[in-house]
């Protein structure tokens, strides 16, 4: 999968006209052209976002086309902790508003707000990781295995890979964390975090899809009985 | 300069007359390939559910056969007639005509959503199995790697169970009611001259119905017609072929009636009958009572862990009343069976016979001597 | 981190030879390596489908027994699919949308160069099988449960599925390449109506790539995850679904269908007005019917599962839906005649090739209608006849109108024309073959021969057309040979101007083979066809164009300086497959290496180092 959204980070776009004479040219096309006024990076990462939704769709689809359907034990009522991971949830949430708190701070160069609100994001994105670790582990001991049944196959794989999602823009927080001790993060360069900021808005929503469906409609599946619905 | 340098030779090299040559090829392949009927043609149905799909396919297939020759024609017209010719004016620029865009949108709509109507009326009409045309024969398909199993849970209207395969037999101007399930992986079951084909899933029962019609059939009663699985399923699906015999009422019901296990009367069959315990009855049954010897030595078989390979394998109950072997791929005689036995995997490779039974040794022949074949065989055939 | 680009500084600008390359992250020469390696994995799929051939020729030969005949369908429709005809049309995305839109590169060119590596890397990953001969073997769609452990136990499948995992990253990353550059580096003046149907068929095609390329994704980590980590989601004993699988791999597969046929159609839409001179028939027409082909290519999945039982309600709906996806492809048939209506019609190998796409893809849809309607499909599923109406479209539309494409724009990227009397040649011996090969299948079909059969038995009385569709790959590969002998040829070929065609596109209006920069100054497009009307009104000026855009200096044009990165990256991509299918330690070492590369890529300044 392309879950690589760092290879649009700092990628150097073929510019419009940049020289070959466009001095002497009366209405030069500028640096930083682009023909809707769109910045290329940004665009590509909502493009990306798009081809994401089909794939969390998918695994959501797998999912709910398997509700019910296992066919032993643990099913979702035994172990699913709704109060639990809505404190997670919570977290999630809290560190998107971190986010937007950072890029707020890019944009106005404030560079010790930069720091603190992109280090809060990448910290409650990991009390969440844990909270998923702890979640997962908590699972295992119950008996709840990839291979044990359906629920545990499209349970693990969903979350893991929104897992995966979190833990990638953990990392890409941090990084912006670090270069924004070489000075490299201020209005200038803003879109960095602006682009790092959907990223991460998107692995929320998509967390938000996934608690309303796994734990507040299909937590409380039981048996092999597909329950009224 | 630019396109004058290709214009002219271009133009001396196209010859329609290649076009002409390669519509009479064509036409050649559509007379001798229609008239060719094979064993398992579609064209030639026997019966109404068949028929009804042929019918639907001809309508299409004219439809579109008219279709290609106007648009082909139109084609081949254009090409031809507005060809470069030297010195030629450039053409009228013409971008487009709306009149004409909705024409050529709606015009095809329409013909598409007609024939689109019709065909859900016929899909849905040959949904379920007519309830006017006598009683309907339930029989379950079973698809195995690689072989298909025919269960009759109800064969003769009493409640007498019969379980054959490789060979279906059913009776002539009845429908035939099919579940499908499968053992193991998706197959396809399809008898081409009784109807289309429906895929054989696990986790599901699909079903299916077929008639054979007695105008429609060709050859006198019973007569034999052709199936082959149609959906990959592993390394001997060429070979997952079965037959289909359709036979009158009377032939169908004495069939039932005389499907009994093989009746060990002769020692050398008595003998047979022990060998098949020992080295095949983990993967094939034989319906019916069974002697307290056999069964224990099926027991012992079993005790040795040989069960972890077992696979099923075809139900040879009436193995003496079918015409083939192995899934429809050789006639079943005496010196076949012998040679299947001896060495399956030449005859069709892959199969779980080979691989899986304990009397083959690694990449030769049977561990059996010929009179221990000939035993089994003599068990397996009634002979005497 | 900015360490490793001082261990690695980024290559300088101009490099020639192998390294240049494989630094680069030029466009057209991007798109010269993934048309090359396609053209390579053609002759390979090409030799495969002659195998087949040679086995099916004549009734119970054996030549390759059923195993290697099942590995050589799998492979041979695998690869053309994901290894020939999607990265010819990445080709020719590559070559020719950044100099059809005015524009210096693509926007991502660094991410552009990692698409083609990752690709490469991943078809060669997939083609270790052959190597550890643990070769896929269960179809191009493998369905499920034929592709689970006790079926397949060979590593077969997990080449297919991590191979197809790659691909699929190098697909989407290219997907999202050209739709950014395409919505964003048009040239002024060149608005959305006035793109060329080619471009427009790129963005369709690529954002069909990045929405269904997820689907398969998933389907195939399911698959690894069933053979590798014990889930069950096919797996009928655990309470999967084996039909799941279909589903998943036909909302994929059918999109897909158009991803292989819009670029062609792209190419044919551009040849036909060339070769007519005059201007395409009902332009918006075209355009919109791409976009509907491209919307209702997403409801039309299940026409792939008639036989499945999905019950006659779905059935119908499918029916309805899949007969009438052939109303806006009829569409653009009929702007395609009155393109040519009472054109001026010039035969060259280009055009032959354009007007056989026609020709042929009219085929294949009309008997696409006929399976299109459930209850006739039953009898045609899984035979022959829907491996005759696949190859018209594949073959006889996709192939042919790459092939009118390579034709067509040849002399741009190298400046020579291809021979044409060798092209012609080349064209009939393949259009003759391709009929002599595929014509017969659909009667052998209907004759009841079902698909991925490796013997039959002479009883069935399929001989004869079985002979003679092998007969006709002869001819067909013959006329492979002589394309390939065409291109080898070139260099002794002839110089022609910048401009051979009178064409109307912008690409035209630059040299022969094209600067590195393209353009020395964007160009502000004057209408749907620009360098007509370029042309036109310097011939009213009196002062007609014979010579393209003058050269400049490159160094005085910014363009984005190569990089090691992007194979960097790709090789720890290719090597996390490697490892799933060896050693986890592997998987480590490649999830290392692209991690650095990854940092690298970041830290990378944007041009060398002048020294």
């Amino acid at each position: 999968m392309a879950h690589a959204p760092e290879t649009a980070h700092h990628s150097d776009a073929a510019h419009g006209a940049h020289g070959g004479g466009h001095d002497e040219h009366p209405e030069h096309i500028g640096h930083d052209y682009t023909t809707t006024g769109l910045n290329h990076r940004k665009m590509l990462m909502w493009v990306f976002l798009g081809s994401d939704c089909l794939f969390f769709g998918s695994l959501i689809a797998t999912y709910m086309v398997y509700r019910g359907q296992s066919l032993q034990g643990p099913y979702p009522i035994d172990i699913i902790d709704i109060p639990i991971t809505t404190i997670s949830t919570f977290v999630l949430l809290c560190s998107s508003f971190a986010m937007v708190r950072a890029l707020a701070a890019t944009n106005e160069n404030n560079q010790t707000g930069i720091k603190v609100w992109l280090l809060a994001t990448a910290i409650l994105g990991a009390i969440f990781i844990g909270f998923q670790v702890y979640e997962f582990n908590l699972f295992k001991n119950e008996g709840l295995t990839l291979g044990q049944n359906l629920f545990g196959a499209t349970f693990f794989t969903l979350t893991g890979f929104h897992g995966a999602h979190v833990t990638l823009g953990i990392i890409w927080l941090l990084a912006l964390f670090i270069i924004s001790f070489k000075g490299r993060l201020h209005p200038g360069t803003a879109l960095d975090v602006e682009i790092c900021g959907l990223y991460w808005h998107f692995v929320d929503i998509v967390w938000i899809v996934i608690f309303t469906l796994l734990y507040l409609v299909g937590g409380f599946d039981a048996g092999p009985a597909v329950p009224g619905h | 300069m630019s396109s004058d340098d290709l214009k002219r030779p271009a133009l001396r090299r196209f010859r329609p007359r290649r076009l002409v040559f390669f519509g009479l090829v064509a036409a050649l392949f559509l007379l001798t390939a229609a008239c060719s009927q094979g064993y398992q043609s579609t064209w030639d149905p026997i019966g109404p559910v068949a028929e009804k799909q042929l019918q639907l396919f001809n309508v299409l297939l004219w439809t579109m056969v008219a279709v290609f020759v106007l648009v082909e024609g139109a084609l081949l017209y254009i090409v031809i007639r507005y060809r470069r010719r030297p010195g030629q004016p450039r053409p009228p620029q013409i971008h487009g005509h709306t009149a004409l865009e909705v024409t050529w949108t709606i015009v095809p709509t329409a013909l598409i959503l007609g024939l689109g109507i019709w065909s859900v009326f016929t899909l849905f009409e040959l949904d379920q199995p007519p309830t006017d045309q006598g009683d309907i024969l339930e029989v379950t398909v079973v698809g195995h790697q690689w072989y298909f199993e025919f269960e009759y849970p109800d064969a003769d209207g009493n409640g007498k169970r019969v379980t054959t395969a490789n060979e279906l037999k059913i009776p002539v101007d009845r429908p035939v009611s099919f579940t499908l399930e499968s053992d193991d992986v998706l197959h396809s079951f399809w008898v081409p001259k009784l109807g289309g084909k429906v895929d054989v899933v696990p986790t599901r029962q699909n079903t299916l119905w077929l008639m054979a019609d007695s105008d429609q059939i060709d050859q006198p009663l019973p007569a034999t017609y052709y199936g082959q699985c149609a959906e990959l399923c592993g390394i001997a699906h060429a070979q997952m072929r079965f037959r289909v015999t359709v036979m009158s009422e009377e032939d169908y019901q004495d069939w039932v009636r005389d499907y009994s296990p093989p009746s060990a009367l002769t020692p050398v069959s008595q003998q047979g009958q022990t060998l098949f315990a020992i080295h095949c009855s983990l993967c094939h049954s034989i319906d019916g009572p069974e002697l307290e010897s056999v069964a224990q030595a099926r027991l012992d078989q079993f005790l040795t862990g040989a069960e972890n390979a077992a696979v099923p394998g075809p139900n040879l109950t009436d193995l003496r009343t079918r015409g083939t072997l192995a899934a429809g791929i050789t006639d079943l005689t005496v010196e076949n069976l012998r040679a299947w036995i001896k060495n399956p995997e030449e005859i069709k490779p892959g199969n779980y016979m080979y691989s899986n039974a304990l009397l083959y040794d690694e990449g030769g022949d049977a561990t059996l001597s010929d009179t221990e074949i000939d035993a089994i065989i003599e068990y397996l055939l009634n002979l005497r | 981190m900015a360490a490793i680009t001082e261990v690695l500084p980024r290559p300088t600008y101009g490099a020639t030879g192998l390294w240049s390359w494989i630094t680069t992250v030029d466009h057209k020469r991007i798109g010269v390596m993934y048309g090359a390696t396609a053209l390579v994995f053609m002759l390979l799929s090409g030799i495969e489908a002659g195998l087949i051939r040679m086995q099916l020729a004549t009734p119970d030969t054996d030549i390759l027994g059923p195993g290697r005949y099942n590995q050589m369908f799998t492979m041979h429709a695998t690869v053309m699919i994901f290894m020939v005809i999607m990265p010819m049309g990445v080709a020719f995305f590559n070559f020719v949308v950044p100099l059809a839109i005015g524009a210096r590169d693509v926007a991502f060119p660094r991410l552009n160069a990692l698409s083609y590596w990752i690709f490469l890397f991943g078809s060669i990953l997939m083609h270790f099988s052959f190597i550890v001969n643990q070769v896929p073997d269960a179809g191009w769609f493998s369905y499920a449960n034929l592709t689970e452990q006790p079926f397949s136990p060979n590593m077969g499948l997990d080449f297919w599925a991590i191979g197809l995992l790659i691909l699929g990253t190098s697909s989407v990353a290219g997907g999202l390449n050209f739709v950014v550059t395409i919505i964003n580096l048009r040239a002024p003046g060149m608005s959305l109506m006035r793109m060329p149907v080619f471009v427009w068929m790129t963005l369709l095609t690529s954002i069909l790539l990045i929405l269904a390329m997820p689907v398969i994704t998933v389907g195939l980590i399911e698959l690894v995850m069933d053979r590798n980590f014990g889930t069950h989601f096919f797996i009928p004993g655990g309470g999967g679904d084996p039909i799941l699988w279909q589903h998943l791999f036909w909302v994929f597969g059918h999109p897909e269908v158009y991803i292989l046929i819009l670029p062609p159609m792209g190419i044919v839409s551009e040849i036909l007005p060339t070769f007519s001179k005059k201007p395409l028939f009902g332009y918006p027409f075209v355009i919109f019917s791409g976009i509907v082909i491209a919307i209702m290519g997403w409801a039309v999945w299940s026409h792939h599962m008639f036989t499945v039982g999905l019950g006659p309600i779905a059935n119908s709906v499918f029916t309805i839906t899949t007969m009438l996806i052939a109303v806006p492809t009829g569409v653009k048939i009929f702007n395609w005649l009155a393109t040519m209506w009472k054109g001026s019609i010039e035969f060259t190998t280009a055009m032959l090739y354009a007007l056989g796409f026609i020709f042929l893809f009219i085929i294949g849809g009309l008997s696409g209608v006929s399976h299109a309607v459930s209850p006739s499909d039953f009898q045609q599923q899984d035979t022959y006849y829907i491996v005759a109406h696949l190859h018209y479209v594949l073959f006889g539309g996709s192939i042919m109108g790459i092939f009118a494409g390579i034709y067509y724009w040849w002399p741009k990227l190298t400046g020579r024309l291809l021979n044409e009397k060798l092209g012609k040649l080349n064209f009939w011996l393949i259009f003759i073959g391709m009929n002599v090969t595929f014509f017969p299948m659909h009667f052998v079909g209907m004759n009841g021969m079902p698909r991925r059969i490796y013997t039959y038995s002479s009883e069935f009385g399929w001989g004869d057309l079985n002979m003679l569709a092998s007969v006709g790959y002869l001819i067909l590969f013959v006329g492979f040979l002589v394309f390939l002998y065409n291109i080898i040829q070139n260099r002794n070929a002839r110089r022609v101007s910048h401009d051979p065609w009178d064409a109307p596109g912008v690409e035209w209006s630059i040299a022969s083979p094209p600067p590195a920069y393209n353009f020395a100054e964007l160009p502000r497009i004057k209408g749907r066809d620009h360098y007509w009307i370029v042309k036109d009104e310097a011939r009213e000026a009196g002062n007609p164009i014979t010579e393209p855009e003058p050269a400049v200096d490159p160094s005085t044009i910014h363009m984005p300086s190569p990089s090691y990165w992007p194979i960097i990256i790709a090789a720890g991509v290719g090597l996390i497959g490697g490892g799933l299918l060896s050693h986890y330690g592997v998987s480590f070492l490649g999830g290392l290496i692209a991690f650095i590369g990854v940092i690298g890529w970041a830290n990378e300044p944007p041009a060398a180092e002048e020294h």
